[in-house]
């Protein structure tokens, strides 16, 4: 990773809810730490996003949900990615999340989990934590 | 099986995987893209160009979803600026191709210019034969919103749009060479804007009709967010590729213009492992020094240089 390696996430919004200020806020952390963020605009589902990261060649995709479906979503990505042959993608996620649902989270496969209030800086180390790990 | 061949069976995950090598310059992946190149002239490359928020990623994501609709195999590569702060970039114009990702059926890449001048990124070029190798019949190359200057797109496509709103200035802007006279097809984007039919005359009537080829230049007016005069548009595309077709013109210019991006490449590549040397030979340390100290001018000092540089190439080949 460096300059002309930089890392690649995609910021996906899936679900229905459609305040994305969070993901935009967090895009913009990324990208002044020198990544390169690519934003998949509200709405979309998680066959799009999947189907974004397979042709962006991401290093890891973040993912922001405030409707409260993170579970079902978590578990969907997961296995879709599985079936596109992307199960070396990390995924993390982050937005209105409670704390007890995190190793839940974790155990389907989700890489990091950053909830509501977590400061911008440690989103942009899990965020490298998870691509360097990917190697 | 290695990755040309992958991308010659269609799987997209590999021609994702072969950009990213491409754009990190990874050797191995030049000798994959060698292996590509014979199968990427069929392709129809469409560069679009014009201002930040003319409506170019919106015009490409229709555009694109009526030609899946008819069939037809798509790519886009859509290039953003890089921060020259932080060297990370926000890429969001597939944020505009909505339609066209919901039908899932056109491969979408995003890049960021890497501080690359002129618009484009190197490794677009490369992106589009890899996608070109997918299968892919027609390719739009989005431009960074682009200044006056920013033309290097007309060294990628066979075709470039440039696309102005209502709104870009007045006529002595039009006089001015730039984005005008690279554009092979010119479009004046959200027509619902009251001054769009003015704008519409003014810049008919200074659109370059370039004099080495018989393709005239057409105006059009459209509205990309509702749709509105995309179907005539894309007639004026499937024409243009028709005229590209007919006298073998099409396949000569990509080759002079292939040639050019190259010498523009090269021309960075050389001056970046050059330029690294200097603070290691004492003469170019001298000339430099000698301009900060105001003993030497800046035209005499990038002369001396050259020379300098031209005569220990000149040695070598002796």
């Amino acid at each position: 990773m460096g300059r002309n390696n930089p890392i690649r996430v995609l910021m996906g919004k899936p679900g229905l809810d459609g305040h994305d200020v969070g993901a935009k806020v967090v895009s913009m952390a990324l990208r002044d730490a020198g990544m390169e963020v690519i934003y998949s605009g509200l709405h979309s589902t998680v066959d799009e996003i999947v189907q974004m990261a397979v042709q962006e060649g991401v290093d890891v995709i973040g993912l922001s949900i405030l409707s409260n479906a993170h579970l079902p979503i978590a578990k969907k990505i997961i296995s879709k990615l599985k079936e596109k042959g992307l199960s070396d993608v990390p995924v993390v996620m982050g937005g209105v999340i409670p704390k007890g649902d995190i190793s839940l989270l974790k155990e389907y496969g989700i890489a990091e989990v950053c909830p509501f209030s977590t400061p911008l800086n440690k989103v942009v180390e899990a965020v490298s934590k998870v691509a360097q790990s990917k190697g | 099986m290695d990755l040309a061949e992958q991308v010659l069976m269609g799987d997209e995950k590999s021609a994702a995987r072969l950009i990213s090598l491409i754009e990190r310059g990874n050797k191995g992946a030049y000798r994959e893209l060698i292996k590509l190149l014979p199968y990427t002239h069929k392709t129809h490359v469409i560069g679009v160009t014009g201002p930040a928020g003319a409506g170019k990623s919106t015009l490409i994501g229709k555009l694109a979803l009526s030609l899946c609709e008819e069939g037809a195999g798509v790519g886009v590569v859509a290039i953003d600026p890089t921060s020259i702060r932080s060297h990370g970039a926000l890429l969001a114009d597939r944020v505009r191709m909505k339609e066209v990702e919901m039908a899932g059926k056109a491969f979408i890449r995003s890049m960021a210019d890497r501080d690359h001048p002129g618009g484009v990124c190197p490794a677009a070029a490369g992106a589009v034969s890899v996608i070109s190798a997918l299968g892919k019949q027609h390719i739009f190359i989005e431009s960074v919103g682009a200044g006056q200057s920013d033309k290097a797109i007309f060294y990628l496509a066979d075709t470039v749009i440039t696309v102005f709103t209502p709104e870009f200035g007045d006529e002595i802007q039009l006089l001015k060479a730039g984005l005008l006279e690279i554009g092979d097809i010119v479009i004046v984007n959200k027509g619902d804007k009251a001054s769009a039919e003015d704008a519409l005359l003014a810049i008919s009537e200074h659109v370059v009709q370039k004099g080495e080829t018989t393709w005239k230049t057409p105006v059009l007016l459209v509205q990309a967010h509702t749709g509105q005069g995309i179907e005539e548009l894309l007639a004026v595309i499937k024409a243009r590729e028709e005229f590209l077709q007919k006298d073998g013109q099409g396949a000569k210019s990509r080759r002079d213009k292939t040639i050019i991006f190259m010498m523009a490449l090269l021309k960075e590549e050389v001056w970046s492992r050059l330029a690294g040397h200097f603070p290691q030979d004492a003469g170019i340390s001298r000339i430099i020094e000698e301009v900060s100290s105001d003993k030497l001018d800046l035209y005499s000092a990038v002369d001396l240089i050259a020379q300098n540089i031209e005569m220990k190439v000149l040695s070598g080949h002796q």
